[in-house]
């Protein structure tokens, strides 16, 4: 080729701004500032503090409802009027071995007693020593326990006329040995598990979805071309995994923290060191499967055109994430399976299933190895091919772009 | 010296580019011409790393531009892109701050931009909130906020109204004078002529002109003498042998010569029909040169 001649020449080859104060462009830092973008707009985002607000809500209601189901111990409450010393003590404890946690007021007339059932102060009241006044109809626990509290003072009394020490009726207590002493434990880690994987689910699809439409707004909204022609695209991934992921793992430590804390004071979960290595587990196992499902996520969401059409290529990854949940679920009920088994290792599923496993049925611990090794080699492999069919695909103009098509594309560094 | 140096780029069997070279010097205004699909686009997003030449490359400082390079460069791409949902002096800052200036600068160099655009009031805004003109200061802003050392600008003038042009131009003109060297494309050739010192010209994927406006009209083949007698016809003109005469109206006649060195046989046979109130030698318009070196 040939210069022009003539060309105008300057001699200064460089300009004169001040860049004394320029920061060290390494990786680390372009992905800090590409993940404190996505923070920050996330957190000034209605929809999004919209949306998880209503996520933790949702789920915190879940455990609630959890709770509800779970404190099945029914109270009951018992008016009486007279009879026999100890009778309100006996109808208590009568109740207390059927499963009631019966409360006794006593009431001074009939009448009284009368009152308080029809406002449904309490839920039956006993006069004249063998009636019981209901609204509607007797509960059969709590007739049980009353009439078993009449007829045991009764049979004290008799006993007592008769010269005998009623103290022969006390009923032997039974001593219980458990062949099975960790089942409690077990079956808490197991609904711990389960809860936590519903969570993951949860969290794992909302945020997918987020990443997947801030990759879709870069690239129609084009501001991908300013920024790749400054950033290396597997930054700009791995800048949107970190940012979205510190968000979406402060919030399962929240709704974390706030239903582990419900369930112990509520006394669903009895047990709440496994408990809580369990939960402990499970965000690790998060850690893992967010950065997996959310690098997947981002490259389909790069393959999409417009705003409009995302559904359609995320479709596969909602799959993915159903069938996931679904396998956790069958992992749960049978924790040994080969189908459980297969698919802890398999990566994506094993976010779900793995924890599921580990909780509920005996897992080695080369297993557990294995399973991580697989996840992180995996999700080595789609960051890096997944920064390449990114950029490919970023930068096509057209409608859907095609992965084969986007790979070709790969630009220059 | 921003060299671009033998590029050469084909999508499928559709060649793009053949063989582009050209240099834009330090504070050198560098005005990129070409019908639509010439090639302009392709070889600025090669310069960006945002294409793969298939062949050639692109340096500055007799250095093959990578990314450290480009985090020096200001890009205004053709389709504008930022994030419509962003407050305006965040995004510049943060686009200042992925070309590695450090929090503190990003935030002063955006204030002091959209300030001097007249948008300093506006700068907590949405993007998407601001009219299409604004955004297109704000786009420009983007690519200079990094006060960069060498300034990639693809139609920066389109969408613009007068008041705009001169402010850009008057911007650019003020990075120039800074020894930045400034490549931009434009249909707009009468704002190439007024506003660049150099020129290039693409056509079908080829550098087919290259050099200042002057140069390349001095290169211009068809050179026409302007006359104007004013009443007379053309006829004088005609009747000498050695002319063709390209146009005749009003007095004014467009002749080219045979040989250029008897421009003064011409003035005089002008003199001997009438009063001459004009005579020279015409400066096509770069609009005419493109015409000519594109057709060529």
């Amino acid at each position: 080729m040939s210069h022009p001649a003539g060309v105008v020449e300057h001699t200064a080859d460089t300009s004169s701004y001040d860049r004394t104060g320029d920061v060290r462009m390494t990786s680390s830092h372009i992905v800090g500032l590409v993940a404190r973008r996505e923070i920050l707009t996330r957190l000034t985002d209605k929809g999004f503090i919209v949306s998880s607000i209503f996520i933790i809500v949702l789920i915190m209601g879940s455990v609630v409802f959890q709770v509800l189901i779970q404190s099945g111990a029914s109270s009951v409450s018992v008016g009486i009027t007279d009879g026999p010393q100890d009778f309100s003590t006996a109808i208590e404890e009568q109740a207390d071995v059927l499963g009631l946690d019966a409360e006794v007021t006593e009431y001074d007339d009939e009448s009284a007693a009368r009152e308080a059932v029809q406002s449904e102060e309490i839920d039956a009241a006993v006069v004249d020593g063998n009636s019981v006044l209901v609204n509607e109809s007797l509960d059969d626990a709590l007739g049980a326990a009353i009439s078993g509290a009449i007829n045991g003072l009764t049979l004290a009394q008799r006993l007592t006329d008769e010269g005998v020490n009623p103290d022969i009726l006390q009923p032997v207590s039974l001593e219980v040995m458990s062949l099975q002493p960790a089942a409690d434990a077990a079956d808490e880690k197991g609904l711990v598990a389960f809860v936590s994987i519903l969570l993951l689910y949860t969290l794992l699809i909302f945020f997918g979805q987020f990443i997947a439409q801030g990759v879709v707004e870069e690239k129609a909204s084009r501001v991908i071309e300013v920024l790749l022609a400054a950033v290396k695209p597997w930054q700009l991934l791995a800048g949107k995994i970190i940012g979205l992921g510190v968000l979406a793992f402060a919030q399962l430590l929240i709704i974390c923290a706030a239903g582990l804390g419900g369930a112990i004071a509520f006394d669903v979960i009895t047990v709440p060191g496994a408990a809580i290595a369990t939960v402990v587990q499970v965000l690790g196992w998060f850690v893992l499967g967010f950065t997996l499902i959310a690098a997947l996520f981002a490259v389909c969401g790069a393959l999409v055109s417009r705003q409009e059409d995302p559904q359609t290529v995320l479709l596969p990854m909602t799959l993915i994430l159903v069938a996931a949940l679904v396998l956790a679920i069958t992992a749960g009920q049978n924790p040994n399976g080969t189908l459980a088994k297969v698919t802890s290792f398999v990566p994506a599923l094993s976010t779900m299933v793995m924890p599921v496993r580990v909780a509920t049925g005996s897992v080695a611990w080369w297993e557990i190895v294995l399973t991580v090794v697989l996840m992180l080699a995996t999700i080595v492999a789609v960051v890096r091919i997944g920064g390449r069919i990114y950029s490919g695909a970023l930068l096509g103009k057209g409608g859907r772009v095609k992965i084969r098509d986007a790979l070709a594309a790969e630009r220059v560094s | 010296m921003l060299e671009f140096d033998g590029l050469r780029k084909s999508y499928g069997t559709n060649l793009v580019l053949d063989d582009v070279s050209f240099t834009v010097a330090p504070g050198q205004m560098y005005g990129f011409c070409g019908a639509n699909g010439a090639g302009k686009t392709t070889t600025m997003r090669i310069a960006l790393g945002l294409a793969r030449a298939d062949a050639g490359e692109v340096r500055w400082k007799q250095q093959p531009v990578d990314l450290e390079v480009r985090r020096r460069i200001g890009y205004m791409p053709e389709e504008r892109g930022l994030y419509p949902k962003m407050p305006v002096v965040e995004q510049l800052e943060y686009f200042g701050r992925l070309h590695g200036m450090n929090t503190a600068a990003a935030r002063k160099s955006a204030s002091l931009l959209l300030e001097g655009m007249g948008l300093g009031e506006r700068s907590k805004d949405a993007l998407e909130k601001l009219s299409l003109g604004n955004q297109q200061r704000v786009q420009l802003a983007a690519a200079l906020v990094s006060n960069p050392d060498v300034l990639i600008l693809d139609e920066p003038f389109s969408g613009l109204d007068p008041t705009g042009v001169d402010a850009l131009a008057a911007n650019l003109a003020e990075r120039r004078s800074r020894g930045v060297p400034v490549l931009f494309s434009s249909h707009q050739l009468d704002l190439v002529e007024r506003l660049c010192d150099a020129v290039g010209i693409l056509a079908g994927g080829k550098i087919v002109a290259s050099g200042t406006v002057g140069q390349l009209r001095e290169r211009e083949a068809n050179r026409q003498l302007r006359v104007v007698i004013p009443g007379s016809d053309g006829r004088w003109a005609r009747e000498l042998g050695y002319v063709r005469v390209d146009s005749d109206r009003d007095g004014e006649v467009l002749l080219q010569l045979d040989d250029p060195g008897r421009d003064q046989d011409v003035l005089s046979a002008a003199m001997a029909s009438g009063p001459v109130s004009h005579f020279g030698w015409r400066q096509p318009t770069l609009v005419e040169i493109f015409r000519e070196t594109v057709a060529a």
